[in-house]
């Protein structure tokens, strides 16, 4: 379902060039507003249609096998920390669902170097960071020891 | 472009230069960053780290999940579990590695934010499975991209490396040189250690829909095998690039079952509403002898199974969902499921009024993929933890590879089957945390680049835009020129090749020796028609080099596919002149080196080790 | 140069009715391309039939009087305030160009028409309105232009690159541009001021003879856009979004959209 623009949205802000994975959102010469240059390459992932401030994007399944007349839009709030979906079926059907994106404040996570800094001895063992603790088990991080592990049959 | 249309040259010195921005390129810089607090980081991402990689869309789950903290599992049954679904064929050494890791990963997801759904009775992460458990990861890669750009020094979008570069005086990676996708700047980074992991191979055989429904790949239409083609290039040792991958998915959006199979219990039927692959039983173990009794059924007798089953007329496939989408709740999870996931599943549906209540879905199997983090595990030979592993499968620091301070993470890696999303991001910081200790002993050396060797791949990254724009005055419009390419052109005959001759779909996944050969000699056709590419913009360059590197892993595909003489995997693909498994001969792994200067292929085994039962 | 009018020295060698002759004309080249484009291009036709879409499907039909209240809405917020811009600098760009513009151009018809000649001298506050408009037009179009220009910040390309898309802008800066420069240049008595201003007439016609190819017609289209989105949100079709979750705002903004390349 590649995905499409509407022209009386875009505003040619330029979001969804910013984010398409695949580099197949651009702008078009004549109108200066956002096209999908590329839908055989449009893996339907929804990115830019997340990321449109002006939810001007939308997805038309993949002409080689969805009939016409769906729909499936997505409204990402990232400040609610939500994400809506609404379905349409050709024949009229519609289902609704909303899920949660994240439980904490964007921008929150702690920067791996406002941790204590690993001291010389942890170099030389197997421990990554905040382990021990982030495994929460006893006994410490798992080892194998070399024999072990035995030779397959060739 | 600059101010009047022209490009500049951008050097960049790292300590560790980490190629590719997804989950294990994310895990990778993190970690780098609490080990080297004071080295400097870089991570470099073909498009933009908030939303690359395969997991763009977001996942309804986390497959590599152990519960040590519960006792649900131990690192060795992930092992043995990863090993029976690869036929016996996995490294052990670092499946093991990963699985001990792998919970503080997701441990620390959660701490970040991600959504994980909890079981109401025991409190404890909803399984899905086993291995699995369930959340509601539409910001996964938000997430997590958050915690790579706060450890980073610098984080470069847009740029699309296209080379490693060597120090030639020593086996030894010195940087990698790219382009900037909207400036078309060429960049050339020098680092004492880089860690590659970037995408694996989807697009390189022809995919079932051909038009816009190309783009609707089970992997990642981006993942375009330069996690295979950057270290290939410069010598370094490929495994198990034979073990492409199948999977058996929902009809035309390539929907995930796992889900369905696992938390709702839905099973499949025949077109007649029958169960079949029982039916199969004697057949497979004709195939593969004693391995078809090892319970969890291995994934690609499952395809087996289905293969026949079609092949023998009583297709369609069903998934039966009707019983268990009477639920509500399971409904919910079953849609969700593909929101999170893989929303093209729901469009699909959407448009042929489907729903799982009433008409129980289409199952197919994919056209074949190459990467190295799923039930299949194909990638770089990397050196393993040196607390345990064997001495032929250790030579210094984990996850090096077999080029010096070139080490790999995520698809990029060999013989690690079943980490997915967790256990990719674990490995991207085992390799970190390698890296810095490299880094730190190396002391002060930095790496030799050769002038003559960045000039010259500058001049070779910009050719295809050279070519066209002079090629293009010969024509008088229209995509079809005498003496350039487009990059779909490169990328369909690529397709069509490996679909013909190195078992895709249009051949049900049969091969042989004689049609690898055929395609080999194909592919070096292709290989030659590579310095006539001609790209009209930055996006066709993109184009270009991506192609280029989906064409350097077909070629080890292709050379692997032959050397291995036996069928391994039936269900992923089929030796015609090999159509049995055989441990007396091949119960190994196989290693290939490129040799750029030759054009020459060295193919050998190496052992499997086992833990013990 | 400030406090005076430059169209009345026009008369010097132009006849009264020339200049206002050619405000009715470029006003009706805008009203009659802006017709043609609807017209050849069906957008009419599409807009109506997308409206009687929307009202079948509505959920909650909306009144005579609720709609006049969108519209009024519309007029202030999106019109007035464009207020559908979500990035400050790009709605300060927009505001500046478009308040700009439009003093510019109300003060340059009152001075043509009421004003024609140096015998009829202007009050002082309008040549400084059209000069503070015009430098409005320039400072938001060239900032637009330079920096803010989606090809330029998202797509990386040199800002001299010219498209089609590019016909309104670059007319309109080159119009005023020409137009600030006449006039500078006329009241300094220099040398040139006549071709300036044959080259500022030739711009200025290409600016409001070229509606039908470029995007002059926006400002009539949007304010349409606008009402059409706000009639769409009210009545529940919502153009098959789904509403927003009914949760409160609780976890902050990520600080991104820095240059992404």
């Amino acid at each position: 379902m590649p995905t499409f623009v509407y022209m009386t949205r875009c505003d040619g802000c330029g979001h969804c060039v910013d984010i398409c994975p695949s580099d197949i959102m651009h702008i078009d010469k004549t109108y200066r507003r956002a096209l999908n240059i590329e839908p055989n390459m449009c893996w339907e992932c929804y990115s830019c249609v997340k990321a449109c401030p002006q939810q001007a994007i939308d997805c038309r399944g993949y002409a080689d096998f969805a009939p016409l007349g769906h729909s499936v839009r997505a409204l990402r709030e990232e400040k609610k920390g939500t994400i809506s979906w609404k379905i349409k079926f050709r024949d009229g059907r519609e289902k609704n669902f909303e899920s949660p994106i994240r439980t904490t404040p964007w921008g929150s996570i702690k920067g791996p170097a406002e941790y204590a800094a690993p001291r010389p001895a942890d170099f030389a063992n197997q421990e990554l960071a905040h382990e021990p603790d982030a495994l929460n088990i006893e006994g410490g991080l798992p080892a194998l020891r070399r024999n072990q592990l035995k030779q397959g049959v060739v | 472009m600059g101010l009047f249309g022209g490009t500049k040259t951008v050097h960049v010195d790292a300590d560790i230069l980490v190629i590719g921005g997804g989950m294990a390129g994310c895990g990778a810089t993190y970690e780098s960053r609490y080990w080297g607090r004071d080295l400097k980081i870089v991570c470099v991402e073909k498009a933009n780290i908030e939303r690359s990689g395969a997991v763009a869309q977001g996942l309804y789950a986390i497959n590599c999940y152990m519960g040590m903290q519960w006792g649900e599992n131990q690192p060795e049954d992930h092992v043995r579990y990863a090993r029976n679904d690869l036929m016996g064929l996995v490294r052990e050494d670092l499946g093991y590695d990963i699985a001990r890791h792998v919970d503080g990963t997701v441990h620390k997801f959660e701490e970040w934010g991600l959504p994980m759904m909890r079981d109401p009775k025991t409190g404890r992460y909803q399984r899905e499975g086993k291995w699995q458990i369930m959340i509601h990861g539409e910001s996964y890669k938000p997430i997590v991209a958050e915690a790579a750009r706060k450890a980073a020094t610098e984080v470069y979008n847009r740029i699309m490396i296209t080379h490693l570069l060597m120090d030639h005086k020593a086996n030894r990676v010195s940087g990698a040189v790219g382009f900037n996708v909207r400036s078309g700047d060429f960049y050339v980074f020098r680092a004492k250690a880089v860690i590659v992991a970037a995408g694996g191979a989807s697009h390189i055989f022809k995919p079932r829909a051909v038009g816009e429904g190309m783009g609707r790949t089970w992997y990642a239409p981006w993942s375009s095998a330069s996690a295979y083609a950057l270290p290939i290039e410069v010598g370094a040792k490929m495994t198990q690039m034979e073990n492409r991958i199948v999977l058996t998915r929902f009809k035309d959006g390539y929907g995930p079952v796992g889900a369905y199979f696992l938390h709702l219990k839905t099973y499949t039927q025949n077109g007649y509403g029958e169960e079949y692959e029982k039916r199969w039983y004697e057949d497979t173990k004709a195939l593969v002898g004693e391995y078809v009794d090892h319970h969890p059924v291995p994934t690609c007798l499952r395809n087996h199974a289905l293969l026949k089953e079609v092949a023998a007329g009583r297709g369609p496939i069903r998934m039966v969902t009707k019983e268990a989408f009477q639920d509500p709740h399971k409904e919910t999870v079953g849609w969700e499921n593909f929101l999170g996931m893989t929303i093209g599943q729901a469009v699909v549906w959407a448009s042929q009024n489907i729903d799982p209540k009433h008409t129980n879905p289409e199952l197919t199997t994919s056209e074949p993929y190459v990467m190295g983090s799923h039930a299949t595990c194909s990638g770089a030979w990397a050196s393993g933890p040196e607390d345990y592993a064997p001495s032929e499968y250790q030579w210094g620091y984990n996850r090096m590879m077999t080029v010096d301070g070139l080490f790999g993470a995520g698809d990029t890696i060999g013989g690690t089957a079943h980490k997915f999303s967790s256990g990719s991001f674990t490995e991207g910081r085992i390799a970190a945390k390698a890296a810095v200790r490299y880094v730190m002993e190396k002391g002060r050396e930095a790496p030799q680049v050769s002038e003559q060797e960045v000039r010259d791949l500058q001049k070779t990254i910009y050719q295809p835009l050279e070519n066209y724009r002079v090629g293009r005055n010969e024509i008088v419009a229209g995509t079809v020129s005498p003496s350039y390419l487009l990059p779909i052109h490169g990328l369909q005959r690529l397709e069509k090749i490996m679909d013909e001759y190195v078992g895709g779909i249009s051949t049900n996944y049969m091969t042989n020796g004689k049609l690898l050969s055929r395609g080999l000699e194909l592919l070096a056709m292709l290989k030659e028609d590579m310095s006539h590419m001609g790209a009209e913009d930055l996006h066709q360059l993109q184009r270009v080099w991506e192609l280029q590197h989906r064409l350097r892993a077909s070629e080890s595909v292709t050379h692997h596919t032959l050397f291995r003489q036996e069928t391994r995997w039936p269900g992923y693909y089929y030796r015609g002149d090999f159509m049995k498994l055989d441990d007396q001969n091949w119960h190994c792994f196989t290693l290939s080196r490129y040799d750029r200067k030759t054009g020459e292929w060295a193919m050998e085994k190496a052992p499997v080790y086992h833990i013990i039962d | 140069m400030l406090t005076n009018n430059p169209f009345a020295t026009l008369t010097d060698f132009l006849p009264t009715f020339a200049m206002q002759a050619y405000l009715v004309l470029m006003a009706l080249a805008v009203i009659a391309g802006t017709l043609f484009d609807i017209a050849h291009k069906g957008s009419a036709r599409y807009f109506f039939e997308n409206w009687r879409k929307s009202k079948r499907k509505s959920r909650q039909p909306i009144g005579g009087g609720e709609l006049v209240s969108i519209a009024v809405k519309t007029a202030v917020v999106d019109v007035l305030a464009s207020g559908e811009f979500c990035s400050l600098r790009r709605r300060l760009a927009h505001l500046l160009t478009m308040y700009g513009f439009v003093i510019y151009v109300v003060t340059t018809a009152i001075m043509v028409f009421s004003y024609p000649t140096p015998a009829t001298p202007a009050p002082a506050i309008l040549p400084q309105l059209w000069w503070l408009g015009g430098l409005m037009v320039l400072a938001g179009g060239y900032w637009f232009w330079f920096f803010i220009r989606v090809d330029v910040a998202a797509e990386g390309h040199s800002p001299f690159r010219v498209v089609r898309a590019d016909l309104f802008i670059l007319s309109l800066l080159a119009s005023v541009t020409l137009g600030l420069v006449w006039a500078f240049v006329q009241a300094r008595g220099g040398a040139g001021a006549g071709v300036l201003f044959w080259l500022y007439l030739i711009a200025t016609t290409v600016l409001f003879g070229s509606v039908p190819w470029s995007k002059f017609a926006h400002m009539f289209f949007k304010p349409a856009a606008a009402f059409e989105k706000r009639v769409s949100k009210a009545n529940g079709t919502r153009s098959n979004l789904p509403a927003p979750a009914d949760k409160p705002e609780r976890l902050g903004t990520l600080v991104k959209h820095a240059r992404h390349y």
